[in-house]
């Protein structure tokens, strides 16, 4: 772990004094709000329906294709560049000849994207304030869906991560990484394609969808949660092991 | 304070370095030499933990680079050949991440971060994105990165390359300085580097090490010694006065283009002979030939030399990988 708290300033440094984060703030913020804004439009054309769910749990959950088609574009975007650019450049030998870890590495590195990630979403709980001025907001929903967001995100990040690990190019890492985590959501899509049986229960227990869904409902189910966890935590440990045999290259 | 036995890398296919041993003792300052390819980089690599030796092993300060990495990477600043550097951050940002990540406590990283800028001679550019400087700078920075922690090793991978011969004799000016109070090893392929700057050198061909020695005990390798001498007279006659001398191993006779009547003639002695002596007699007998002595220069080994014979002898055994 030595060298971790370095790491993951220096990361977050490199993150927020280049354009990459700004500018993937900024694309990142007009599409969610454009979601959001026809969601909520949706919603005032249903004046006069009893419904059971509002424009936030529709938000994070039954339209969350577009949120999470978001994440397809944002998450890789932002892990790229971890191990790939220090590779390219050459600084990896910097890295890896001072006294520090690979998991002290990875995990800073990992992290810093992590915070970064959250720090994207932030802005976001202005929708639900700006809601509340017409009508009642069960914060327990919208604590339960930004879990899952972030849930998603450890995944999908730590995917990511271990892909840039895998080139030297950030483009290929990109690509990896897009095609990683679309394949995850993928896999979710099997839930509505097999027959109910052990295919169709595998890939609803997988599926990005309706864990979304089901969070932005309130339903906390541990089992999503040990499901992003062990992604996350999988991925960051084959990662540390990639950083370590490139040693012997 | 660096101990390699028997060290070795395989790429596979390749073999690198190939049982490598040497040591460099506390204070030295040593060169390590040889052509492009000869596997300097990768050694140096080895030495400072970025790659696995595929066998053999090395000690930094006592501790082993396999088993105790991160206690061995603690005692030495390494500087790789390219000098990479995170372009975006400012040069202090840089050298404050790199003292925090070299566990530089917490109170003393101004004060290291202060010290490697004016170490470096780069405090002028403290504030300076590193992208906007040039490589001088860049190498500087480079070279500040390895101080910040005040190792006690410092290993240099081609610290003067790609600079304008300005630059060279600053950072030859430097690695004097702070061989006064660190163990340095650094690698070049430039000889007058390791002449002005090191005392000692270790020399790389083909993977192998073929020499190591004091630079003079480098020179006196080269076997024979030659002396050049100037002579006005018939070339023939004056190469065969002194070829059947004892002591003499060959003679060389060419005439001045223009001045045919000056002749050069290259007096090489043999190694077990007393040079003088027989430098002596050799003028005498041309003399006695007829021959008006103009000059006589004793040619001393160059390094350069020196360098050539050890690693073109090596050169053949590179490719029987």
């Amino acid at each position: 772990m030595s060298g971790f708290a370095a790491v993951y300033r220096r990361e977050m440094l490199s993150l927020w004094v280049t354009p990459l984060a700004w500018v993937l703030l900024v694309v990142f913020l007009l599409l969610q709000g454009t979601i959001f804004y026809s969601i909520v439009v949706h919603f005032t054309s249903l004046a006069d329906l009893a419904v059971e769910t509002g424009p936030v749990e529709a938000y994070f959950g039954q339209e969350s294709v577009f949120l999470l088609m978001t994440l397809l574009l944002v998450c890789p975007a932002l892990t790229m560049r971890t191990f790939a650019e220090e590779r390219r450049s050459g600084t990896i030998e910097t890295l890896l000849t001072a006294p520090v870890t690979p998991a002290g590495i990875v995990l800073g590195k990992y992290l810093a994207v992590l915070t970064t990630y959250c720090a994207m979403w932030a802005p976001t709980v202005l929708y639900v304030v700006v809601l509340r001025k017409t009508g009642s907001i069960d914060w327990h929903t919208v604590g339960s869906s930004y879990l899952g967001l972030f849930g998603v995100g450890a995944a999908y990040l730590a995917l990511g991560t271990l892909m840039s690990s895998m080139s030297k190019s950030q483009l290929i890492a990109l690509l990896l990484a897009i095609f990683a985590e679309f394949g995850l959501f993928v896999l979710g899509v099997g839930e509505y394609v097999f027959e109910p049986g052990l295919l169709h229960d595998v890939c609803a227990h997988l599926s990005i969808g309706s864990q979304m869904e089901e969070m932005s409902r309130g339903i906390v189910d541990l089992r999503r949660i040990v499901f992003d966890g062990s992604i996350a935590v999988t991925s960051l440990f084959v990662t540390s092991r990639v950083v370590d045999s490139w040693r012997w290259g | 304070m660096i101990e390699a036995r028997h060290v070795t890398k395989d790429y596979g296919s390749v073999v690198a370095v190939r049982d490598v041993s040497f040591d460099v003792a506390q204070g030295e300052i040593v060169g390590f030499l040889g052509p492009n390819g000869a596997g300097k980089t990768t050694t140096l690599r080895m030495l400072a933990g970025f790659l696995g030796a595929t066998s053999g092993s090395v000690k930094i300060h006592g501790h082993d680079i396999a088993t105790e990495s991160l206690e061995a990477r603690a005692k030495l600043g390494y500087m790789p050949e390219a000098a990479p550097l995170y372009t975006e951050l400012r040069v202090r940002e840089y050298l404050a991440f790199r003292a925090a990540l070299k566990r530089v406590p917490g109170r003393e990283r101004k004060a290291a971060v202060e010290r490697s800028l004016e170490q470096a001679a780069v405090t002028d550019v403290a504030e300076t994105p590193i992208g906007q400087l040039s490589k001088g700078y860049r190498q500087r920075v480079a070279l500040a990165d390895a101080l910040v922690s005040n190792p006690p090793l410092l290993i240099l991978d081609e610290p003067t390359a790609g600079l304008d011969p300005n630059q060279i004799v600053e950072v030859r000016k430097l690695v004097r300085e702070l061989g006064q109070s660190h163990t340095i090893l650094l690698s070049t392929h430039i000889l007058p580097e390791v002449e002005a700057v090191c005392e000692r050198a270790l020399v790389i061909a083909g993977g192998r090490l073929v020499a190591e020695g004091t630079i003079a005990e480098l020179q006196a390798r080269k076997r024979g010694r030659e002396t050049r001498l100037t002579v006005r007279g018939d070339a023939e006659k004056l190469a065969a006065a002194v070829r059947e001398l004892a002591g003499v191993k060959e003679v060389r006779a060419s005439t001045l283009a223009g001045a045919p009547e000056i002749v050069e003639l290259v007096l090489e002695t043999l190694p077990d002979a007393d040079a003088e002596s027989t430098l002596e007699r050799a003028v005498a007998a041309l003399v006695a030939a007829g021959g008006g002595v103009r000059q006589v220069t004793p040619a001393r080994a160059s390094l350069e030399a020196v360098f050539a014979e050890l690693t073109q002898a090596e050169e053949p055994k590179a490719g029987d990988a």
